[in-house]
């Protein structure tokens, strides 16, 4: 089941954190809602992020084949470069160059809309809370068995309102 | 006038800035239709063009190109102002970029849209622009990729790819607000686009990581862009053309242009949406003096260019450096002088005479020379090649004139669209870390 409480002070909220992490629960089982973007020091609420061994990943592999490419072509169709070689690296590093940065981008693009979760399919279960502008959300996904426990320690750290979703 | 914007209610943020996209008035009616004929009529122009081919235009042997040429790099030199200076300021941490960022990034996608057309426009034969794509043709050739015109293709669509991401991830928390309440298109158009971003912290985290990443490669990009046109020049032996120094020349020239129009584009908005709290004098005070430090740096390779040239005192260069300074052009290049150099460091530069008003001043000027900085380095080179034989004449026809007063206009239409579509100032950033810091 899913508990959603409502906090309006970001200390509240991490101290919300800790001690729901201390009481067992993990990273994967929070989630905060915001209309803005709140930093937390580490340790708290913190995301793995592989967002620039992808970036990296697609520069080399657009970049490589690109060059590929342009190798490839150059040599099977060899245009008359009048005693110069059919093909030059040195021509040739200014797409490798570009394509490269191009792989990075969109590595990175897609990526994001992955790592986010916005093209993913989301758990259908889990609640959405409506964020206000003067509001964070927290949801914290749990055993129903210990759901009272939970909802009691969201209150004693400051949530203004708390309620319970699913099964 | 807010003197710390960032300050200010976040419900007076959100209703001050989302205000725009609900309200045209009569003024932005007319400036939109005076622009769509304008852009109608550069179509007109192409149209002759594309009918009777590129002897409408003023080009001849041996100046093939001309003003084309010249708008295409004004224009991807304009592109600098936005994801550079927003790329800069991003992974500089400058908190004075919040209301700066988005406009400037929406100048390079629309700068590069209309820069990128060029040289489709100077094909002649525009139908067949698609041979640039890597393909083999019907004689079993591909492309040359010696070429610095497919290098230019690959260079702008790289950057026109990460500008258009660059300017769409910040939009999307924005999108996903402006969703929940709004006419059913405009619904249905930012929910499209939010891809349903709930504000999640997971989301958060991921679009901060993808900002910074991106932030960096696209600096990679812009400067590598405006090299790749700068090489365009410099590959080639002609006189003037054939310089080392013109790959990071031409970088400064383009973020300098770009500031201008920033600028411009700056005060527009502030005057014409009243964000008067928003992009306040500290932010015109900062993009002063680094328009003032863009001046001296192009004065410097200016100088740096034209000395060496008239030291070495060959011949042919000795040719094209005369019709600069003291022949045909050199009306030309003295104003540009003047608008590129004395007047920004003399309004800039002295602290006094340094404000909004004065800032427009000096942009408007560092526009129109470095403008004319472009057509300085493309025509008079091509009117006295190195065959003595050869030398021309130039002039712009009424079609290439008419295509270039076009794509002014179509950049006061694309931004005035967008200004009506989207948050002009990324709303989400504004936002204070915590609801306590609000009154």
């Amino acid at each position: 089941m899913f508990l959603i409480a409502e906090y309006r002070s970001k200390d509240a909220l991490v101290e919300a954190l800790l001690a729901l992490k201390g009481a067992g629960l993990t990273a994967e089982d929070l989630a905060v809602f915001s209309e803005e973007p709140i930093e937390f020091r580490k340790g708290i609420l913190d995301r793995h992020s592989n967002m620039s061994k992808a970036a990296v990943a697609g520069a080399v592999t657009l970049g490589t084949l690109a060059t590929w490419f342009v190798y490839y072509a150059q040599h099977n169709y060899e245009l008359i470069t009048g005693g110069m070689p059919i093909f030059s690296f040195w021509a040739t590093g200014i797409i490798t160059y570009e394509t490269t940065m191009l792989g990075a981008v969109l590595a990175t693009f897609f990526w994001f809309l992955w790592e986010s979760g916005l093209i993913r399919r989301r758990d259908p279960e889990a609640p959405i809370p409506v964020i206000g502008p003067a509001s964070m959300s927290l949801r914290v996904k749990c055993d129903s068995a210990r759901a009272d426990s939970f909802v009691e320690t969201l209150r004693r750290t400051g949530a203004i309102k708390t309620e319970r979703r699913g099964k | 006038m807010a003197e710390h914007p960032e300050l200010l209610p976040y419900g007076i943020i959100r209703e001050d800035l989302f205000r725009p996209l609900s309200r045209a008035g009569s003024k932005w009616w007319f400036t939109v239709t005076v622009c769509f004929l304008l852009v109608l009529a550069g179509l007109a122009a192409w149209g002759v063009q594309l009918r009777d081919g590129l002897g409408v235009t003023g080009l001849n042997r041996p100046v093939f190109w001309g003003l084309y040429i010249v708008d295409f790099v004004f224009w991807i030199g304009i592109s600098h102002a936005g994801t550079l200076i927003s790329a800069i300021l991003r992974l500089t941490d400058a908190a004075w970029r919040k209301p700066v960022t988005r406009a400037a990034e929406a100048i390079t996608l629309f700068a590069l849209m209309i820069g990128g057309l060029f040289p489709i426009i100077h094909l002649g034969r525009a139908w067949f622009f698609y041979w640039l794509i890597p393909y083999p043709n019907a004689r079993l050739m591909w492309p040359n990729f010696r070429s610095p015109l497919v290098w230019d293709l690959v260079a702008i669509l790289t950057y026109v790819t990460g500008s258009a991401i660059y300017l769409y991830l910040p939009l999307i928390p924005d999108m996903a607000q402006l969703g929940a309440h709004n006419k059913p298109w405009r619904r249905k158009l930012y929910t499209t686009l939010s891809l349903g971003w709930t504000g999640s912290d997971r989301e958060w985290h991921a679009l901060e990581m993808a900002m910074k990443l991106n932030a960096v490669i696209i600096l990679a990009i812009a400067i590598s862009v405006h090299t790749v046109v700068a090489w365009d020049f410099s590959m080639s032996i002609a006189p003037t053309w054939h310089s080392t120094m013109f790959g990071p020349y031409f970088v400064v020239g383009a973020i300098f242009s770009g500031i201008g129009a920033l600028i411009i584009v700056m005060a527009t908005l502030r005057r014409t949406l009243h964000l008067e709290n928003y992009l306040i004098k500290r932010h015109f005070d900062n993009m002063s003096k680094l328009m003032l430090t863009m001046s001296l740096l192009w004065f410097y390779f200016t100088m740096s260019e034209h000395i060496t040239i008239w030291y070495g005192n060959e011949p042919k260069e000795m040719g094209v450096f005369g019709q600069r300074t003291r022949g045909d052009y050199a009306f030309w290049f003295w104003t540009m002088v003047v608008v590129n150099f004395v007047i920004p460091v003399t309004l800039l530069g002295i602290k006094k005479l340094r404000s909004i008003t004065t800032a427009v001043i000096a942009s408007f000027g560092v526009l129109i020379g470095m403008w004319l900085e472009r057509y300085l380095i493309v025509v008079p080179t091509l009117v006295t090649p190195r065959l003595a034989s050869a030398t021309s004449v130039y002039s712009p026809s009424w079609v290439e004139l008419m295509i270039t007063v076009a794509t002014f206009a179509a950049m006061i239409l694309l931004y005035l669209l967008f200004a009506r579509l989207f948050p002009i100032i990324a709303v989400w950033e504004y936002k204070p870390h915590s609801p306590e810091e609000e009154d």
